[in-house]
């Protein structure tokens, strides 16, 4: 019952005029930068950072996750329409929506994807008020020990485990930590990697790697590699969902969350392997497998959209309990607090409580504005792909410098931005993945403190992580999710 | 081929310039304090963590460029060569940017920064106009349009969310 009453009160904040303007303004931006190729969440996110310091936490906390969950909602739209998809999670919908479209279902397409959205959004949002409250209460008998590997494992999975590469994603994940270690360390206050250069003392802010990387980096990819490609689009029709239509697509929106939600609450983040696992599941269960790939089959968008959705949903759980970001955008949100000087963690829901349930009310009600700026508006969202590309990018640069500009006023950091967007080029043009960039230079300083402050109370030993029941378990985790792929790959080898 | 070599070449390079930055971080660590406090290690360790991770991942990088290749790696989407003209004056761009933001103020500069950018753009895509006419219509359209994204960006941050942009004139328009 208290977690009832803590949610209506809750609503009661959330649906106070300004918020809600602050809620829909989040889900316009949203669904715009998810529909626009070139600019995703988390840069929008990023860009936007500036604001946290003259707009209050709540509000700007309700802005920010409306942009992130409502760039899933745009970018179905994008994927199914155009042959590109607008963000990576859509990437499935992309190669089932696009033969929908092709085949004159644009319409069903479009409509499947945003109502699984919808139901997924909501279905995750209840899991997040009744999971979080439960995790976060057991999260506070953590100490720094079973914190810093819950970190490590953090990590692991978003570098090692999920992506293509382990070697490339590890690469990248230490970019990421060398990054963060520019600065004031945060235990000792001694001054590292500085190179005499003032600016980095404060060490360098997010906002600028995720808009060098994402934004400027984009931008420059385009202009060198993506010129001469021509882009093919498919056309719009009614969107409507035939009764057939909704019998195929109940049980793949509810198989795509229930497939989504436990991928985002691990700390393992990434939205990619829920959508390509709710894909194939759906192939595998489909009375109508020969339309997989061919004309195209609706429970191939219903799932991956519905899992892909609540997959991103569900990272707000280890985000606000755990103070764990396992995604680019979750990233970007923790620093979005830490300008506010809170740190998200197992006391946010005891210390910031009206903060988190107007936050997680506002999920239930940005869910609802969403499905009516996807649905009946959809057309107006579609106009915005008409806008030439050189323009798009172009105005892309001007927002970015606004981002990077508004955090410290400092012109040096439009040089730093031009480099980072270098390596944002080179990192795409050679596949490293860069999430564990983002995740490492935010989490890294955290999980050094973590460590530094284990060994603290270990006094100095480093047997203080095998000592402790929970942080022995976690260690074993960590060493199970590094050894079981490769176990099973080399198994399989062996038995042919 | 592309510009700098054949693929296992820059692969490998890549995997070169990983060391060299783990070299750089070993050598920035040697002068960080050791001194550990209570804890067992000192805001020296995770430096030298990196640095040593940072190296190896170049030689895991050298050692699959040479030999089979990046694994799993995904073909580059776009061209196999790059458009270096173009990237030049979207470089061009973002650096004048920067160099001129304090001095020409947000609007302006960014607008400089916006045409500069879309003419890059335009070079990468082939769609540049051949007559001299045509370019210079061309071109006012794009400050106008840049402009009109700059300016009203510049008022809404500057006067309703009161985040300070550098500016020409101390009036708060431009």
């Amino acid at each position: 019952m208290d977690v009832f009453n803590q949610l209506m009160a809750g609503f009661a904040t959330a649906a106070t005029p300004i918020n809600l303007l602050w809620a829909f303004l989040g889900c316009v931006i949203g669904t715009a930068v998810g529909v626009l190729p070139g600019i995703g969440p988390a840069v929008a996110v990023a860009m936007l950072l500036p604001i946290t310091t003259k707009v209050d936490i709540t509000a700007s906390m309700i802005f920010f996750s409306g942009i992130y969950y409502g760039a899933m909602y745009g970018g179905s739209t994008t994927s199914i329409l155009l042959n590109t998809p607008g963000e990576s999670g859509s990437m499935v919908t992309a190669m089932e929506g696009n033969k929908m479209a092709k085949n004159g279902r644009a319409g069903a397409a479009l409509a499947t994807a945003a109502i699984g959205s919808f139901v997924a959004g909501t279905l995750a949002t209840v899991v997040v008020t009744f999971g979080a409250p439960f995790i976060a209460e057991h999260a506070v008998k953590l100490g720094p020990p079973e914190y810093f590997l819950l970190m490590v494992l953090a990590f692991c999975t978003v570098s090692a485990v999920l992506g293509k590469s382990a070697l490339r994603g590890v690469a990248a994940l230490f970019v990421g930590l060398a990054i963060g270690l520019v600065g004031l360390d945060q235990i000792s206050g001694q001054v590292r990697y500085t190179g005499g250069v003032t600016e980095f003392m404060d060490g360098i802010e997010i906002v600028l790697i995720a808009v060098g990387l994402f934004a400027v980096g984009e931008a420059l990819y385009f202009v060198i590699y993506q010129g001469k490609e021509a882009e093919t689009s498919n056309t719009m029709s009614r969107v409507h969902m035939n009764k057939l239509d909704w019998k195929r697509s109940w049980p793949a929106w509810l198989r795509g969350t229930a497939i989504g939600v436990p991928f985002g609450t691990i700390p393992a983040g990434g939205s990619e392997i829920p959508t390509f696992l709710s894909y194939a599941t759906e192939k595998k269960l489909s009375k109508h497998p020969e339309e997989f790939g061919n004309k195209g089959a609706i429970e191939g968008v219903a799932g991956p959209e519905a899992a892909n959705n609540a997959a991103i949903t569900a990272t707000l759980i280890p985000l606000l309990t755990l103070g764990i970001p396992t995604s680019n955008t979750t990233a970007i949100l923790l620093g979005a607090f830490q300008n506010y000087g809170i740190q998200p963690g197992p006391q946010l829901f005891q210390t910031s409580a009206a903060l988190v349930w107007a936050l997680i009310a506002s999920m239930y009600i940005g869910n609802v504005m969403l499905l009516i700026l996807n649905l009946p508006l959809v057309g107006l969202w579609v106009k915005l792909l008409k806008i030439p590309k050189a323009h798009l990018y172009a105005g892309i640069l001007i927002f970015a410098t606004v981002g990077v500009y508004g955090m410290r006023q400092s012109a040096f950091d439009l040089v730093l931005l031009y480099a980072i967007g270098i390596l944002g080029v080179v990192m795409r043009r050679f596949d490293f993945p860069t999430a564990p960039v983002v995740v490492g230079m935010i989490l890294g300083p955290l999980a050094e403190a973590q460590m530094r402050n284990a060994l603290s109370i270990g006094e100095g030993r480093w047997d203080v992580f095998i000592q402790r029941p929970g942080s022995l378990t976690l260690l074993i985790i960590i060493v199970a999710v590094l050894t079981l792929p490769a176990l099973v790959k080399w198994l399989r080898r062996s038995r042919i | 081929m592309s510009l700098l070599g054949s693929k296992k070449s820059t692969e490998s390079a890549l995997g070169a310039v990983f060391c060299l930055v783990g070299l750089g971080f070993a050598y920035g660590a040697v002068d960080i304090s050791g001194d550990a406090g209570y804890g067992g290690v000192g805001p020296n360790f995770l430096p030298w963590v990196v640095a040593i991770a940072l190296l190896l991942c170049g030689v895991g990088l050298i050692w699959q460029g040479l030999t089979t290749g990046y694994e799993e790696r995904d073909e580059p989407e776009g061209a196999t060569s790059g458009d270096w003209l173009g990237f030049g004056w979207v470089s061009a761009g973002l650096l004048a940017n920067a160099a001129l933001i304090q001095s020409l103020g947000f609007v302006l500069s960014c607008t400089l920064c916006f045409v500069l950018a879309v003419r890059g753009f335009h070079y990468s895509q082939g769609k540049l106009p051949a007559r001299r006419a045509m370019w210079i219509k061309t071109l006012a359209l794009d400050t106008f349009i840049g402009l009109c994204i700059a300016a009203p960006v510049y008022w809404m941050f500057g006067q309703l969310l009161g985040i300070q942009l550098p500016a020409l004139t101390n009036t708060g328009w431009l």
